[in-house]
């Protein structure tokens, strides 16, 4: 049995390639990719004055927006990078440099 | 007053439960609607007395069981083809 066993393993091979080796790869974004993304979804929000939207402009004392609109464009944000904000996350993004910051440190960005 | 008005936090909860709600309708036209009912409900109660605030935060959770209700419904009849307004949403990308 002890035999057997050894033959048959020492006819098997399991492959082992790079293609399961990417689990532990850092996919964060690029900073200036993400600046980009950001800012292109702040000023398609229909409210929002394109001319105004700066990557350090804060969305309710820079851009006129109240805090409605501040969930709908982090809703937008979640959509562009394809992930889900946390409410107490989401919360604190009230800005567009805060947004900038946590999609730039999210593992999950794409 | 009998019960405490909602917080702005519960309200923001609630409103971006009922954008995520919104997402789940495979129909274009569906989901749009939902999402615009929900800014709509939010913006016109935007400014609301107090003493509304309960009954108005109450009959929004009721609305957004219907929403959950109805996008389980929706999702057993999607549409096979997909809205033209989506192809060129997906063209843009």
């Amino acid at each position: 049995m002890q035999s057997l066993r050894s033959a048959v393993l020492r006819q098997i091979r399991v492959p082992v390639g790079p293609s399961c080796r990417f689990l532990s790869a850092a996919a964060q974004l690029d900073k200036a990719e993400v600046i980009d993304r950001i800012l292109s979804v702040v000023k398609s929000f229909p409210k929002a004055d394109p001319s105004k939207v700066t990557p350090s402009s804060h969305f309710q004392s820079d851009l006129g927006l109240d805090s409605l609109d501040n969930v709908e464009i982090v809703m937008a944000i979640e959509e562009e990078f394809a992930l889900e904000i946390p409410d107490a996350e989401a919360d604190k993004l009230d800005s567009c440099s805060a947004a900038i910051d946590y999609i730039a440190a999210h593992p999950m960005a794409k | 007053m009998t019960a405490a008005s909602p917080s702005a936090a519960e309200v923001k909860a609630l409103f971006r439960a009922f954008l995520r709600e919104a997402r789940k309708f495979p129909d274009y036209n569906i989901r749009e609607y939902v999402k615009r009912r929900s800014r709509q409900g939010f913006h016109q109660n935007q400014n609301i007395v107090p003493e509304l605030a309960t009954a108005a935060f109450a009959e929004g959770r009721e609305l957004l069981e219907v929403a959950k209700r109805q996008a389980v419904v929706y999702s057993l009849y999607a549409p096979k083809v997909k809205n033209i307004m989506e192809l060129k949403h997906v063209e843009k990308q």
